[in-house]
């Protein structure tokens, strides 16, 4: 494959098979999914479509029953806990729809905290922790708790958490959907601006406004991609 | 991750949830105090116990007649006659680790002074008792050498004794009757207290001469016997005394076995480890018990860090998704349980400090708080954050992150 240096994501015949009771339930089926690096791709479909697990799979939460992923040219099937959760680390952001920071942290010390398990000094981190926080636009009130923050601030902590080690890919499950109109229309330019700075975006969701603001769009259904159509070009700028 | 960021982060969680935290303290500060106050009891015992021995005498070697047997049957010791003066003699003349020697016989007499009348053990000794016995005169003097030698009848008193007979007068200069001899008072021993079986102040000290010529009597068949000879072992050669004892008196009483010594010979060191080994059981049971409460304080920190953990499944899951190792997790768990723990044992240590010092100020009793006693707390209430803190930690580090993301 000539591209397959381009391809920051290659799902290769993937299963994905929980076991409930006598009956095998295939929540991904023989799935096959190309993502090139700098892309901004939208997953959607149904609850119970399947594209939870496959985002699970992707951010390396999971792993596959059987097939191959490789991602950023590294084979992760074979890799134990510990081995993932440093992949997850450095090479992925996560955002999550109820924002997921942790309550008894200021804002700062929640986005300086993917850096303390990578072990960067505490001097670099505020350093990149203050740069992240800055690109996503909140300068202010960082010293405060996530209760003491709105939906939106909130939002764009963990935005910020999620950059901060400089991922090759964000994965956002629902970003919006725990937010007003004005505020998502506000989180979703900030995702543009990242695929700008070449971020590989990838994002789960089921409202159609959202996915459209994507390059290409992945709808899945029972376990399987039943459309990929691309409707944009892949923003080279920032690669 | 560094030992710093790992205990900043436990103590971050700590701080998260404070009355939880101090609730869950409190069970190892309770636990540590008690130990802490518990061993200063004991310890207190134990010093009490090593000071009355002590009182008893420096270096002193006791020598008894050995129990008479008649035919095998043992008649307990002390009944027969077969230590004398002359026995005491030739330790203090023979025996060159020994220092000074004081024989002594004593017996229970019907004592009267004017209106006054007490029964009280008389004792007759030699001068060179108040050095041995650690026991000197208050007012007055003790008897010399020159009474020894002329067996004149004076006699010192006890305190006891004194307030017996002479309730309101001095007594230095009267004369006091002992079955019906006169003997003269010629001085009052200081207060010494009762120590173990007798009460060192109820009694009456006369010269061992003057009680042979007068109260004692004399055993026809083995002339002037003692019931017990004290002897002083010079600085450091107590064994040496003692051997030196042994060998003379076998050679002098014919005996050739060892088995059929006919004395018996018990150092003050003797005395000291059975106080010690009866005070050490004491500490013990007394640390048992403490050690009870610090086990509920160690349960009551697993329970509690279990709770912990199944409330805060979803940082867990949080912190997994962005990089947490298992190790991260396992360490910021126990650290928790850890500080905690220590946090306590800390407090407890002041606590039982406190606890000892008041027990030693209200309760006139002497509790000693040993360096060894704050160092063993503080190394149990280590080892009890360690050891209850690492199984709810390790249930933490082995969540799901899927499974724990989705808890609310």
């Amino acid at each position: 494959m000539a591209d397959a240096q381009r391809n920051v994501v290659i799902l290769d015949k993937i299963d994905r098979v929980y076991e409930m009771g006598e009956e095998p339930l295939y929540a991904l089926k023989q799935l096959h999914l190309e993502i090139e690096d700098g892309d901004y791709v939208a997953i959607m479909g149904t609850s119970g479509s399947g594209k939870s697990t496959l985002m699970n799979l992707i951010g390396c939460l999971d792993r596959p029953t059987n097939g191959t992923y490789i991602l950023n040219q590294n084979d992760v099937f074979n890799l134990g806990d510990d081995e993932l959760a440093s992949i997850r680390n450095s090479t992925i952001g996560f955002v999550f729809q109820q924002f997921n920071l942790l309550p008894s942290m200021t804002a700062f010390e929640n986005v300086m905290l993917p850096l303390v398990y990578a072990g960067v000094p505490k001097e670099q981190r505020k350093i990149r922790a203050e740069f992240a926080l800055n690109q996503v636009g909140l300068g202010q009130r960082i010293h405060h708790r996530p209760n003491q923050l709105s939906g939106g601030q909130q939002q764009r902590v963990s935005i910020a958490r999620a950059i901060v080690n400089k991922p090759r890919i964000l994965l956002a499950d629902e970003p919006t959907g725990a937010l007003d109109s004005h505020t998502a229309e506000e989180i979703l330019t900030l995702f543009d601006d990242l695929v700008t700075q070449g971020i590989t975006v990838i994002l789960v969701t089921h409202d159609g406004e959202v996915a459209n603001r994507a390059s290409r769009i992945v709808r899945m259904k029972d376990g399987e991609i039943v459309s990929d159509s691309r409707i944009r070009e892949i923003n080279r700028a920032g690669v | 991750m560094g030992l710093r960021e790992l205990i900043q982060i436990a103590w971050q969680g700590i701080l998260s949830n404070k009355l939880r935290s101090g609730l869950t303290v409190l069970g190892i500060v309770i636990g540590i105090a008690s130990v802490i106050t518990l061993m200063g009891i004991g310890e207190g015992a134990k010093k009490e116990a090593e000071k009355q021995v002590q009182s008893l005498g420096v270096n002193l070697i006791y020598i008894r007649p050995g129990a008479a047997s008649n035919a095998s049957i043992s008649q307990g010791q002390g009944t027969a006659p077969t230590l004398t003066y002359e026995d005491a003699k030739a330790v203090k003349e023979t025996c060159p680790s020994v220092g000074e020697v004081a024989a002594q016989y004593q017996s229970s007499y019907q004592v009267q002074h004017g209106e006054y009348n007490t029964s009280t053990t008389v004792l007759g000794t030699e001068p060179a008792y108040c050095e041995v016995r650690n026991f000197h005169p208050a007012r007055g003097r003790f008897f010399t050498i020159d009474d020894m030698k002329e067996a004149t009848r004076v006699c010192t008193i006890g305190d006891t004794v004194r307030e017996d007979l002479f309730p309101d007068e001095q007594p230095i200069g009267k004369s006091i009757l002992v079955r019906g001899e006169l003997f003269q008072v010629i001085g009052v021993m200081e207060k010494k207290g009762a120590n173990q079986m007798t009460d060192m102040d109820d009694q009456i000290f006369i010269p061992l001469t003057t009680g042979y010529s007068t109260l004692f009597g004399l055993n026809t068949v083995t002339g002037q016997a003692v019931k017990m000879i004290l002897a002083q072992a010079k600085d450091g050669e107590d064994l040496q005394a003692q051997f030196q004892i042994t060998n003379l008196l076998r050679l002098r009483h014919g005996i050739k076995n060892p088995d059929q010594d006919d004395f018996q010979i018990r150092t003050q060191m003797d005395i000291m480890q059975t106080a010690q080994s009866i005070t050490g059981v004491f500490s013990l049971l007394l640390g048992a018990t403490a050690g009870i409460s610090l086990l509920v304080g160690g349960i009551g920190i697993m329970n509690i860090m279990l709770v912990s953990v199944s409330e805060r499944t979803r940082e867990i899951g949080i912190r997994k998704a962005i990089g947490a190792k298992f190790a991260d997790i396992l360490w910021q768990f126990v650290f928790e349980a850890v500080i905690l723990s220590v946090a306590g044992g800390l407090l407890g240590i002041a606590l039982g400090m406190i606890g000892a010092d008041s027990i030693g100020r209200f309760a006139q009793w002497t509790c000693i708080v040993t360096p060894f006693s704050i160092g063993l707390a503080f190394a149990v209430s280590l080892g009890i954050g360690l050891f209850f803190g690492i199984y709810p930690a390790r249930k933490a580090a082995l969540l799901d992150p899927i499974v724990a993301l989705r808890t609310d």
